[in-house]
């Protein structure tokens, strides 16, 4: 890709803040909205735009979702106490999230046929709206996670809790914190320790 | 193709004695692990490799969900030997997200032998019905199953009177409740380790409801 991505790569710093990290990878999933409209309502092929959705929608957003589905809910089920009430909640963003899986292949499909046949990927209104839905409902998830599950997170989970969650968040980006909590890449000498 | 296998045995073999021309030496003179696996079948989940260890390092008894029941005579036998004979220190108890087994118990079909061999992680289920409820997603709900499954394992096993025996013999024992994912390759240990009969009672009781209030958990939601 020769043009500046549109989507911020996340700041290698916050590997030691896994809460931040969450809620800095929200911020660039609204990156990823504003780019997924823009692509999928535009009457001409951006071919680096869409390269970059596909890149994103394949490695970080099926990351991410790892991050919250087997870490972070597990984890703040075991620590809330009853009257937080997170329950329903934690299983109606679950919900969300296997929906996020299924509507990212259809995104993806169209994404790479448009790459293929060199035209845009909205190219009727009902295949525009798949794209515009994707980001008005990100949008509100991302709200609610913002709103509720960081704050509820942090008042909840202990500092072993957040160096156990960023250790195994590093560890999913090929990444090995070692005890002396310094970033050591993995197998790759061109690698700083900034998160990929 | 079968073949490949005992291909790939020579590569392997060849290069471990290249490596470290003493090592099958050393192996066939005695097996002294320090741990007792008792994971799941599941062929995505190789016990050894995913903690690193290597052969004569790990004790391993695999079954359909990761199962510890005390009237399994498979399990007693190897629990047996490898308290009794091995002398083994840790117990490590891992399921899975995504388990199979505890999938089929979910899905409220029937898969033969296997709704037997899994009657129990049914019960867990029953157990947990009010939580289940409440997760709308069915992968999550499988997640959180596997979950209780492994406590309910490492509760069961330290209650079983050979871990009970060892323990009252003194020797230090500690059993271990870990969850492993698929997706990521990393284990999460939950929290549940027992080092003797004073921990058992601070493990997480499961709470039955009165039967007539349970559901046969696959039958009653929508997947």
């Amino acid at each position: 890709m020769s043009q500046t991505p549109q989507i911020e790569p996340l700041p290698a710093g916050l590997v030691h803040e896994p809460l931040n990290w969450l809620f800095a990878e929200h911020y660039r999933h609204r990156q990823l909205c504003r780019l997924i409209e823009r692509v999928g309502t535009a009457t001409i092929l951006l071919r680096e735009e869409v390269e970059e959705i596909l890149a994103f929608l394949r490695q970080d957003m099926a990351l991410h979702i790892i991050d919250e589905e087997e870490d972070l809910f597990p984890l703040l089920r075991r620590r809330c106490l009853p009257e937080d009430e997170l329950g329903p909640l934690l299983g109606a963003l679950s919900a969300e999230h296997r929906d996020d899986i299924e509507q990212t292949q259809t995104l993806s499909t169209l994404l790479e046929r448009a790459l293929i046949e060199g035209q845009p990927p909205g190219h009727d209104l009902e295949t525009q709206r798949l794209f515009t839905d994707f980001a008005l409902h990100e949008r509100r998830h991302i709200a609610l996670e913002n709103a509720v599950i960081l704050p509820i997170a942090r008042l909840r989970l202990t500092p072993q809790d957040l160096h156990a969650l960023s250790t195994r968040m590093a560890a999913r980006r090929g990444v090995f914190l070692d005890r002396s909590d310094v970033a050591l890449p993995l197998d790759d000498p061109d690698r700083s320790g900034a998160m990929p | 193709m079968i073949e490949e296998l005992l291909r790939n045995n020579l590569k392997w073999a060849s290069a471990k004695a290249r490596i470290d021309p003493e090592f099958f030496r050393r192996l066939s003179q005695q097996q002294s692990p320090e741990y007792l696996w008792i994971g799941c079948s599941d062929s995505r989940v190789p016990a050894n490799e995913i903690v690193g260890l290597e052969p004569g390092e790990l004790f391993v008894h695999r079954n359909v969900a990761n199962l510890a029941p005390a009237q399994d005579m498979n399990l007693l036998a190897v629990l047996q030997f490898a308290l009794e004979s091995l002398k083994v220190h840790h117990i490590i108890v891992c399921g899975h997200y995504g388990c199979g087994g505890v999938r089929a118990v979910l899905d409220g079909k029937r898969h033969g032998i296997l709704d037997h061999w899994m009657q129990r992680v049914q019960r867990l289920c029953e157990d947990h019905d009010g939580e289940l409820a409440a997760i709308q997603d069915h992968e999550a709900r499988i997640n959180f199953i596997c979950e209780k499954n492994v406590l309910a394992q490492v509760r069961a096993l330290s209650r079983n009177p050979f871990i009970t025996d060892a323990w009252k013999r003194g020797q230090s024992l500690s059993i271990h409740g870990w969850i492993y994912s698929i997706r990521d390759g990393l284990v999460r240990d939950m929290e549940t380790t027992v080092t003797g009969p004073d921990d058992v009672s601070r493990l997480e009781p499961v709470c039955p409801k009165p039967r007539s209030r349970s559901r046969a958990a696959g039958k009653s939601r929508p997947s």
